[in-house]
């Protein structure tokens, strides 16, 4: 009889193991933590001086800037939009912050001033051509995307700015521990802030609601408009910190910086790599920050295979287009699945 | 929790919030859309302790009323009085603050976002620290309100994991949890089976023994005389009669509804001397584990056969799979004797065989796009045609023609099909395949959302079909509309036929034996 119960309670356990699990392998964060192992691991046994410690506080340092983007990105994407300026935000930010900085020795904390008002300011003015002009996303950005870009160059007066404090320098290339750079720290603590913010407040949740259908938001008291709005502003701030970051990462900056980098393009990758559908209402910030860090981990590598530099835009296209394959709900038409209970049976 | 139990804690809950209790008004409210009249000085009072249905035919008005009456519409005239106060510019938000819910026609969940999550969406319960959501709380009520209204389910399922009925009933519980005085249900049961529709009208009860002011709108006469404390009929946006319970009889409201006196509906009869029935839909042991599992049967020429199941007994994916919608496991189809299976949808059309979905609103009408083009769509790649370049004149009157022969009402060829009512939709649905002058069609749920003037309708289409020499095959889960129109069901359980109802037998009662698994 006891026997009988153990055995019973062993499988019970046994099964309840093996759903956690089954649950934990479809979550995209857990898949690309495993692709992100398995890329380490080839590249290594190639290479081993692919994890050394210079090697990976560089992926790591890599990641993060376009992790930043990619948080703001996935606000905007949640709320079923799309935010194509984040590039000539990240660099009039690191543009407005550059001249100051070599010129008055501005101090970091200023400068941080400095780039969460441009942020501000570009990411509402997004906000409000979507919410309240009701351009459509895609080309409201668009629009932005060349007018912040001819600002870019026009606050840049075409000039290359290199000369920054040294504090700046420290900040963005120092680590914490051999291989951690702190500019990672600042990337996890902005993304689990923002993580938890989605997951635990009522504007989080509102997002969410908002992607997953804005009609029926509107009808539950949702305000659509000001939810939208935000989410813009929330993208513009976190393009801003990115340009501060980047600004004290690569201690230059110009009239072309994010834009040639690919940083839009970079910033949507990893946010649908992470999982986030494009149609809005589901994924998360964790899984974009995850995105970022394979795609600096996956592009390091193709460096290390000898593959010329020329392919990494076409690695970061084939990278997305093979997340979007693995995810069998993002591709595949809308269906209703339905699923035979007993509460719908009579 | 038993599904039909009523959760005691639930009740408790209940009463420690009992809502004030408040007439509601709607006084003189007209609106137009485009020009074209919706509503005309209509007036309607919401007691509370009352239930007050609205019917009318599709088009009526009955559900631009009730989005008026929830913030959902502005209304051009006419005001909104809740106990006394006047609400102008209603909104939604303003709405749910005031206790004013509308239950709609058609679920409209968060279909990503948890069971639970959409019980609460727009007003999450919080924590201390305002603005953070207080999840324990969502989870451990959620399952006592989802108690009340009769749903089990667990509180962490992906909205896009229940079935239809069951997003209707969280919809309702939705209701409840905004702590409503005033709840006005759009149509509720159009989607439910008898013993949810039971469950929901205990719910009524209880709401309404509890002081709330009750709307309700339904195309089933039965339901309005049962539970309706004072019936208002519309026709053509205007009030035509409003009448307590029982000053009017069924006849009355009928009349009054279209307009005409209408005959008790009687079995649809076709001529029987119809010598041409051969096979033309021959279905072999079709399987696809574990939804359902060798399912074999045939139809003729001229038949009209049914599909009779409760919802979730595979009967829906049975129709999807012979369409190629979905991939069978094993089992063969066989249209005029070439094989079918493994064909896309577009092949099936092309060989003869059209499926009229039943889930309109998602897979059936392209919403944005006009009436003409929403018709035509079945038969794109065989529009009339200049060298490559659809003739788009020629492609309208083919549209308006056909469109002339299921009577769909809309103000033009060029309105967007969202903007006509459920029945006229599904008229055009009808339109849309009708045009693709199919041998065999599978119509899923024909009548869902319709009135009972165009019900009357949508029978004659089908009999007029099966006239000409199309074998139809019904899916419906209204057993009375089954034995009204079909030669011959079919009736699944669990993903297998467990009996076939020949002609001259079919009754709704043999019907529902066996739906519910009863032996042969």
């Amino acid at each position: 009889m006891n026997v009988a119960l153990e055995v019973e309670r062993t499988r019970a356990t046994r099964r309840t193991v093996r759903q956690a699990l089954g649950r934990a392998i479809r979550l995209r964060e857990v898949q690309l933590l495993v692709a992100i192992g398995v890329v380490v691991a080839v590249s290594t046994a190639a290479q081993p001086a692919f994890v050394q410690p210079g090697n990976i506080s560089f992926m790591l340092a890599d990641a993060s800037a376009t992790a930043i983007l990619s948080i703001g990105q996935t606000v905007v994407v949640l709320a079923r939009g799309i935010d194509l300026s984040v590039a000539p935000i990240l660099g009039i930010a690191a543009v407005l912050v550059a001249f100051p900085a070599q010129d008055l020795n501005l101090p970091i904390i200023a400068g941080l001033g400095i780039v969460l008002a441009v942020g501000l300011v570009l990411g509402a003015a997004n906000g409000l051509l979507v919410s309240v002009a009701r351009i459509p996303p895609i080309i409201a950005t668009l629009a932005t995307l060349s007018v912040y870009g001819g600002l870019q160059f026009i606050f840049a007066k075409g000039e290359e700015i290199s000369n920054i404090p040294n504090a700046y320098g420290n900040l963005g290339n120092n680590d914490i521990v051999s291989g951690i750079p702190w500019v990672l720290l600042i990337t996890a603590v902005l993304a689990i802030v923002v993580a938890f913010l989605l997951r635990s407040t009522n504007v989080g949740r509102s997002i969410y609601a908002v992607g997953n259908d804005a009609a029926a938001a509107h009808r539950s008291g949702i305000p659509v408009q000001r939810i939208v709005f935000l989410t813009y502003v929330v993208s513009g701030v976190l393009a801003g910190i990115g340009g501060l970051i980047y600004l004290c990462h690569v201690g230059s900056v110009d009239s072309t910086t994010g834009s040639d980098s690919n940083v839009n393009l970079l910033s949507i990758a990893a946010t649908l790599i992470g999982g986030t559908a494009l149609t809005g209402g589901r994924g998360g910030v964790l899984g974009s920050v995850l995105g970022a860090v394979f795609l600096s981990v996956a592009l390091t590598a193709m460096v290390f295979a000898r593959i010329p530099s020329i392919w990494e835009p076409a690695g970061v296209g084939v990278l997305m287009l093979l997340a979007m394959l693995s995810d069998r709900r993002a591709g595949a038409p809308a269906r209703r699945t339905r699923q035979r209970t007993a509460g719908s049976a009579r | 929790m038993s599904s039909a139990a009523v959760d005691p804690e639930a009740e408790r809950h209940a009463s420690t919030v009992a809502p004030a209790s408040a007439r509601y008004a709607a006084s003189h409210v007209s609106k137009a859309f485009n020009g074209a009249p919706v509503l005309r000085d209509v007036s309607i009072l919401l007691e509370p302790g009352q239930v007050h249905a609205l019917v009318g035919e599709n088009g009526a008005g009955k559900s631009t009323l009730f989005k008026i009456m929830s913030g959902m519409y502005q209304p051009d005239a006419g005001e909104l009085v809740l106990g006394g106060e006047q609400l102008a510019d209603l909104t939604p938000r303003m709405a749910l603050h005031e206790g004013i819910y509308l239950v709609p026609q058609e679920p409209t969940l968060m279909q990503h976002l948890s069971a639970a999550e959409n019980l609460y969406v727009g007003a999450l319960p919080r924590r201390r620290v305002p603005g953070f959501v207080d999840w324990a709380r969502v989870r451990g009520e959620a399952a006592t309100f989802f108690g009340r209204v009769g749903l089990d389910i667990d509180v962490q399922t992906p909205a896009r994991l229940l079935s239809i009925a069951q997003q209707q009933l969280l919809e309702c519980a939705r209701a409840l949890v905004h702590n409503c005085r005033v709840i006005l249900f759009d149509e509720p049961t159009s989607p439910l089976t008898s013993h949810e529709t039971e469950i929901l009208f205990r719910l009524m009860d209880a709401l309404r023994a509890d002081g709330l002011a009750l709307g309700f709108i339904s195309h089933r006469l039965d339901e309005i005389i049962e539970v309706g404390d004072r019936v208002t009929v519309l026709r053509d946006g205007a009030m035509v009669t409003t009448a307590e319970r029982g000053g009017c009889s069924r006849n009355d409201i009928v009349t009054a509804m279209i307009g005409r006196p209408i005959g008790v509906r009687t079995r649809v009869r076709r001529s029987s001397d119809v010598v041409d029935r051969s096979e033309v839909l021959k279905v072999e042991r079709l399987s696809a584990a574990p939804v359902f599992e060798d399912v074999s049967f045939t139809l003729t020429k001229h038949e009209v056969a049914g599909l009779a199941g409760l919802v979730g007994s595979g009967r829906t994916e049975i129709a999807e799979t012979i369409f190629g919608l979905r991939r069978a496991d094993a089992g063969e189809v066989w249209l005029e004797g070439a094989p079918l299976l493994h064909r896309s949808p577009r092949e099936c059309i092309d060989a003869g065989l059209i499926y009229l979905p039943e889930d309109r609103a998602r897979n059936g009408i392209f919403a944005e796009v006009d009436v003409a083009r929403n018709v035509t769509a079945g038969i794109i790649p065989h529009l009339p045609r200049t060298w490559h370049l659809i003739r788009a004149k020629r492609e309208e009157s083919l549209a308006q023609e056909v469109i002339g022969r299921t009577s769909v009402r809309t103000r033009s060829l060029g309105a967007s099909i969202n903007t006509l009512s459920g029945g006229n939709q599904q008229r055009a649905m009808f339109s849309r395949w009708i045009l693709a002058e199919p041998k065999v069609a599978i119509f899923d749920e024909p009548t869902r959302g319709v009135d009972v003037g165009a019900k009357d309708d949508i029978y004659d289409i089908i009999s007029d079909l099966a006239t000409s020499g199309l074998a139809c095959l019904i899916i419906s889960s209204d057993l009375e509309e089954l034995a009204l129109i079909c030669d011959r069901v079919l009736v699944i359980y669990e993903g297998r036929i467990v009996g076939e109802v020949g002609q001259g037998e079919v009754t709704t009662a043999r019907l529902g034996e066996l739906v519910v698994g009863g032996a042969e």
